[in-house]
C-alpha cells in the first residue's frame, strides 16, 4: 500500500500570453490565467493508477502562493487524498535550489512516504531540475523521465525515454520519479471528485513551520539574478505556396530542405 | 445575496470546458453530416459524473441541482458540442422521475441517468395541439392491467438513439368522464410504436421524428408516479427544459463569440484586424452584453428552482429562456457577419451555428408564447386567446 506524494505546481495557462513582471523579472501572475500545470495532472494520474491497483494514499504537495489553491483542489478532485501547502510571501523570487530545500523540509512532514512523484519539467520555468535536486538532499534515488512505472513492495521499475533514447531503471523504495508526456492520459475530474475536493484536508504551511529562516530564500537570496528579460520575438511569417500545378512537389522539397522526410 | 458561482460550480464549468474543447465544434459538425450520434462525447460525459450531476446521490447521482446541470449544458455548447438530448433525458425525463416516479421507476432508471448510460426522449409537441397540454390528443386508456396508448407526435428529438420516450399523453378521469394529462414512459422497442425522420435544415446529430403510437400496450407501470398528480409533474419538467434550453442558447451564443472575436484580432485588412473597426466591434461587445445579460437571469432561475421556488422559478425561467434566445441568434447573426463571406463557408461552420441559434426562439417554447406568458402572468394584462 504505497504512500504516495506528488508535486505539483500552479503555472500560467499556456494557452494565454505569459510575461514577466517589469520590477524584479519574476513571473507575472496576475496576467494570466493560472492552470495547474499539465504534466503534474500526467504526475496525479501516474499516482492515482498505482492507488487503484494497489492501495495507499496519495497527497499533493505544492509551494506556491495563496492562489496556489485552486491548484491543489484540481488534483484533489482528480482524487488525491490530501494535499500540503506552502505559501509564505518571503519565497516570492525563490530560485530553484530554495524550491527543492523548501519541498524537501515540505516531504519530511509526510509520515512513511514510499514514493514521490513529480513532473520532468514545468511549462514556466522549464528548469527540469528539481526532481533530481529533491533526491539529492532527501538521499534517495532518482529515476527521471520516465514513460512507464512499475512498483511493489519495496522496489520501484522505470522506463526511462529521452531525447537519447531509451534505458530501464530498477531503484528501491523510497525513491523519486519524474513522469514525461508518454506516461499516461490525465483524468478529467468528475463530478463527484469536485464536490469530495472541498471535504479533503490541506496543511497549510509557512517556512518558519519547516524551520527556515526567512534570509535563506527569496529573491534577494537567490544564487543568481536576472538582469534583463526580453519577450521572445514573434515567429517569422512562414512560407507561402501558391499552386501552379506544381504545389505538391514543393511542399516535398520543403520537406526535404527541412530533414523532416 | 451571491452573483458569483460557487467554487465547485466553476470547477465543473472547467472541467466540462476541457472534455468538450477535446471533441470541439468540428467533431459535432462532422457527425452531424454523417448522420451518426454524438455517443462517444455522451458516454464519457456520462462517466464522469456529468449528465447525472442533479440526480439524487443515493441513485448514483451527483446530488446537485438543475444550475448544475445547466452549467455543463453550457459548457458543452460553448465548446462546440451542443447535445440537444441533455435538454431531455437529464433535465426533463429524470427531474420528473425523480421528483413523482415510484420507488420502482426510481430504482429502474435513476442509476442509468446518473451515468448517463440511458437515454430518455420526451413526446409532448402534437400537430394540431403545439405544446398545449389541454389539446394533446394522445390517450391511453386502461384494458385489464396493462396501458393502451395510441396518438401522434411531432418534432420529438433524439428518438432514434433513444431507450424511452417520456410520452405526455392524457387519460379518462374515473369520476368526471374527462381527460387529463397523464405520462407514460414508452421503449422504442414497444410494439406499435414507429417513428418516421423530419428533413431538416438544421445541422445537428440530434435528429427530429414524428411518432406513431399505434395501440401500443404497456405495463401498468408504464405510467409515471400518480394518475392524479400528472398535470403538477409535467409542469415540473418543464422549467428545469427552459433552463436548460437559455443554457444550451447562451453556449451557442459563447460560441459563436469565440469565434468571432478571434477572426476579428486576426483577420486584416489595410493593415488593420477588423476588430479595430467599431463598426464590427460594437455589434459584438453588444452581443456579449446581451449574453451574459441572459446567463445571469438563467442562473437565477436555476437557483430559484433548486431552492424549491417553483413559481419564482417559473416566471424566471420563461425570462431566461426569451432572452438567451434572443441573445444566441443576435450573436450568432453578427458572428457570421463579422466573417463576411467566410461567414458562408461551411468551413467555418457559422451557417450551422445560425440555425443553432434560431432554435432558441422556437423551442421548447416560442418568443411570443413567452410573450404571451409575461404579458398576461407579470403584467396582469388580458388575455387574447
Amino acid at each position: 500500500m504505497p504512500n504516495i506524494v506528488v508535486l505539483v505546481k500552479q503555472v500560467p495557462d499556456t494557452y494565454s500570453e505569459r510575461k514577466l513582471a517589469s520590477a524584479d523579472h519574476t513571473l507575472d501572475r496576475a496576467s494570466a490565467d493560472a492552470v495547474l500545470d499539465e504534466i503534474n495532472e500526467r504526475a496525479v494520474e501516474e499516482a492515482l493508477q498505482i492507488k487503484e491497483a494497489q492501495g495507499g494514499e496519495v497527497t499533493v504537495l505544492t509551494v506556491g502562493p495563496e492562489r496556489a489553491t485552486d491548484a491543489i483542489r484540481k488534483a484533489l478532485s482528480m482524487g488525491a487524498d490530501k494535499a500540503v501547502h506552502v505559501s509564505d510571501e518571503s519565497l516570492h523570487g525563490a530560485d530553484i535550489i530554495q524550491t527543492a530545500k523548501v519541498l524537501a523540509k515540505a516531504i519530511g512532514t509526510v509520515e512513511g512516504y514510499d514514493l514521490i512523484i513529480a513532473g520532468n519539467e514545468s511549462t514556466d520555468g522549464v528548469g527540469g531540475a528539481i526532481p533530481a535536486m529533491l533526491a539529492e538532499l532527501l538521499g534517495l534515488p532518482q529515476l527521471t523521465h520516465a514513460r512507464k512505472v512499475e512498483i511493489d513492495g519495496t522496489s520501484v521499475k522505470v522506463e526511462r525515454e529521452t531525447d537519447a533514447g531509451r534505458t530501464f531503471l530498477e531503484a528501491a523504495l523510497p525513491a523519486v520519479i519524474s513522469v514525461g508526456e508518454k506516461i499516461n492520459d490525465p483524468r478529467y475530474p468528475s463530478f463527484k471528485g469536485i464536490m469530495a475536493a472541498k471535504k479533503k484536508p490541506v496543511t497549510t504551511l509557512t517556512i518558519a513551520d519547516l524551520g527556515i529562516d526567512a534570509s535563506e530564500v527569496g529573491l534577494a537570496n537567490a544564487a543568481s539574478q536576472v538582469l534583463e528579460s526580453a519577450p521572445k520575438p514573434p515567429r517569422a511569417a512562414g512560407q507561402q505556396i501558391t499552386d501552379e500545378g506544381d504545389g505538391g512537389s514543393k511542399i516535398a522539397e520543403y520537406l526535404v530542405s527541412q530533414k523532416l522526410i | 445575496m451571491n452573483f458569483v458561482e460557487s467554487d465547485e460550480r466553476l470547477a465543473l464549468r472547467k472541467a466540462v470546458s476541457d472534455l468538450g474543447r477535446r471533441y470541439g465544434h468540428d467533431y459535432y459538425i462532422t457527425k452531424a453530416r454523417e448522420g451518426a450520434h454524438t455517443t462517444e462525447l455522451w458516454q464519457e460525459a456520462g462517466k464522469l459524473g456529468y449528465l447525472g450531476v442533479n440526480v439524487p446521490e443515493e441513485y448514483g447521482g451527483g446530488g446537485g441541482g438543475i444550475g448544475d446541470l445547466a452549467a455543463v449544458c453550457e459548457e458543452l455548447s460553448a465548446a462546440g458540442c451542443p447535445l440537444l438530448m441533455m435538454v431531455v433525458s437529464p433535465a426533463i425525463c429524470a427531474t420528473i422521475i425523480a421528483r413523482f416516479g415510484t420507488d420502482a421507476q426510481k430504482r429502474e432508471w435513476l442509476p442509468r441517468f446518473a451515468d448517463g448510460s440511458v437515454v430518455m426522449a420526451f413526446g409532448i409537441t402534437e400537430p394540431d395541439a403545439g405544446s398545449n397540454s389541454h389539446k394533446i390528443v394522445t390517450t391511453g386508456r386502461r384494458d385489464g392491467g396493462d396501458w393502451v396508448l395510441s396518438g401522434q407526435k411531432v418534432f420529438i428529438s433524439g428518438v432514434d438513439g433513444a431507450d424511452a420516450v417520456l410520452i405526455v399523453g392524457r387519460t379518462e378521469d374515473a369520476r368526471t368522464g374527462r381527460l387529463k394529462p397523464a405520462l407514460y414512459i414508452v421503449p422504442t422497442d414497444a410494439k406499435g410504436f414507429t417513428w418516421q425522420k423530419i428533413d431538416m435544415d438544421m445541422i445537428s446529430p440530434d435528429r427530429q421524428y414524428t411518432l406513431f403510437l399505434d395501440d401500443v400496450r404497456l405495463p401498468a407501470d408504464a405510467l409515471v408516479g400518480s394518475e392524479d398528480a400528472a398535470l403538477a409533474q409535467l409542469f415540473a419538467g418543464l422549467n428545469p427544459e427552459r433552463i436548460m434550453a437559455a443554457s444550451f442558447a447562451t453556449g451557442i451564443g459563447r460560441l459563436a463569440m469565440n469565434k468571432a472575436t478571434e477572426y476579428a484580432k486576426t483577420r486584416t485588412v489595410w493593415g488593420t484586424p477588423i476588430g479595430a473597426h467599431q463598426g464590427l466591434a460594437h455589434p459584438l461587445a453588444d452581443a456579449h452584453i446581451n449574453i451574459e445579460l441572459a446567463r445571469l437571469m438563467t442562473q437565477k432561475a436555476a437557483a430559484l428552482y433548486d431552492a424549491g421556488n417553483d413559481m419564482a422559478a417559473g416566471e424566471a425561467a420563461n425570462m431566461a429562456k426569451y432572452a438567451a434566445g434572443e441573445a444566441a441568434a443576435k450573436a450568432a447573426d453578427q458572428a457570421l457577419q463579422t466573417h463576411g463571406g467566410n461567414g458562408m463557408a461551411s468551413e467555418y461552420g457559422l451557417g450551422a451555428l445560425v440555425l443553432a441559434a434560431r432554435v432558441g426562439r422556437i423551442a421548447p417554447v416560442s418568443r411570443e408564447m413567452i410573450l404571451n406568458f409575461v404579458a398576461q402572468h407579470s403584467l396582469g394584462l388580458p388575455k387574447s386567446y
